[in-house]
């Protein structure tokens, strides 16, 4: 049984369209990053598959059951994000005594041995933490309730570098004392891609990308060199990026096929300087509008 | 080790490279058990599926072995395999690309070869 299974979802708010059409399945106990750019409709899929939202249009199951006003899909699935309105008249400690009543795997020792690690004070309120320590807090309660599907809508908002580090580290050893699957959203795909299985990038509301995160890193390959050789070069391929450098060089980024890979050699001997490309910029170029950029404002 | 994040080289290949010299320097022996892909996924801080994979090139090539419900060991010709393989494909890389480098700069057969001699007795000396 697949966990997630999307069909034609579509979203409006008012006129706009924030899913469209959108479909998928994400299958058994894997992490899945959710990437794209602001506006792409992560965060509206996110609460959509967490019940908080319902689509217009379009089939969503969750665990085989419709996610909108459903018991048992909130009980076993959480929804983490910065925006968390959670009692303003309970102290934190009282917040994680309460989840543990709602979570039915809740695991105490590990909310209490990272709420100690991160020095967080149990008498506290939630709404006078600040931004980072507001998000490490969410995070605890996203990790501890180990809730079948889990999801994390761009958790590390406003926390340190080592928080983050340390989040992350987190969420992999309790995933593989305790698989589960878990949706992970965010801005830096640098810092999570280590983590992921999988990948799904998103653009305008539809799905532009699925696929595992090892293929991510031999989907295209960038080329640098001298115009008119490179001009030659790209003719027939998938350019998926492009940009001048000075007057005589281009740098381009060419999606990979058996054809590509075979004449990369070739490309070698004429003098170009094949190198891969880091996931994080493939992602930005394959959901980039124009293929030149920013620079594209300025020319 | 700390993985090159850098996205030069996929993180499965260095998983897979590094128990391989990990193999060539004797520290892991024939028919021991290798790390499994959530010992590897903790120690390198990545996916159990990643480590996964990086295990499973070195089934494919026989360097490693599965034993089910055991784990995975090394293979006995494991050690000389690598040995061979470092030697015709990532030696012989190494080799096409300074040769080509070399073309470029002018610089003479005899001359690389004087190259290789003077490195490797600065290497010898340390």
């Amino acid at each position: 049984m697949s966990v997630i299974t999307c069909k034609d979802v579509t979203k409006h708010y008012r006129s706009k369209k924030a899913l469209n059409n959108l479909s998928f399945t994400i299958e058994g106990e894997k992490i899945t990053g959710i990437i794209g750019r602001n506006g792409a409709g992560k965060t509206t899929i996110l609460k959509i598959l967490a019940g908080f939202l319902e689509a217009t249009s379009g089939e969503v199951k969750i665990f085989d059951e419709k996610p909108f006003n459903n018991i048992m899909v909130s009980a076993n699935s959480i929804y983490i994000d910065d925006q968390m309105t959670l009692p303003s008249s309970l102290t934190l400690a009282e917040i994680l005594k309460t989840a543990s009543n709602f979570y039915e795997n809740w695991n105490t020792a590990l909310a209490d041995g990272l709420f100690n690690y991160f020095s967080l004070d149990p008498s506290q309120y939630h709404c006078n933490l600040s931004k980072g320590m507001k998000s490490t807090f969410n995070m605890i309660l996203g990790l501890s309730s180990r809730c079948q599907l889990t999801i994390f809508d761009e958790p590390t908002t406003g926390m340190d570098a080592a928080v983050r580090k340390d989040f992350y580290r987190a969420l992999l050893k309790d995933y593989i004392a305790y698989p589960r699957t878990i949706l992970l959203s965010s801005h830096h795909l640098d810092e999570v891609e280590d983590l992921l299985e999988d990948v799904l990038l998103m653009k305008d509301g539809q799905l532009h990308l699925h696929i595992p995160i090892s293929e991510l890193k031999e989907y295209a390959t960038s080329v640098k060199g001298k115009r008119t050789i490179l001009e030659k070069w790209i003719r027939n391929k998938e350019v998926i990026h492009r940009s001048d450098l000075g007057a005589e060089t281009t740098y381009a980024v060419v999606k990979n096929n058996s054809a590509v890979l075979l004449q990369l050699d070739n490309a070698r001997h004429e003098g170009l300087d094949i190198s891969p490309v880091n996931s994080s910029d493939l992602c930005v170029y394959l959901t980039s509008d124009t293929k030149g950029g920013i620079d594209d404002v300025f020319s | 080790m700390i993985l090159n994040t850098d996205g030069s080289k996929p993180i499965y290949i260095q998983i897979s490279e590094w128990i391989e010299t990990e193999i060539l320097r004797g520290d892991l022996n024939s028919d021991q058990k290798v790390y499994s892909q959530y010992q590897l996924a903790e120690m390198f801080n990545i996916n159990p599926a990643t480590a996964a994979k990086g295990l499973n090139i070195l089934v494919d090539e026989n360097i490693i072995y599965k034993k089910r419900g055991l784990g995975m060991f090394v293979s006995t010709t494991a050690q000389e395999f690598i040995l061979n393989k470092r030697k015709t494909h990532t030696l012989q890389k190494l080799i096409d690309e300074i040769v080509l480098e070399a073309g470029r700069l002018n610089v003479d057969e005899w001359d690389l070869f004087n190259m290789i001699k003077t490195a490797n007795k600065r290497r010898r000396k340390n």
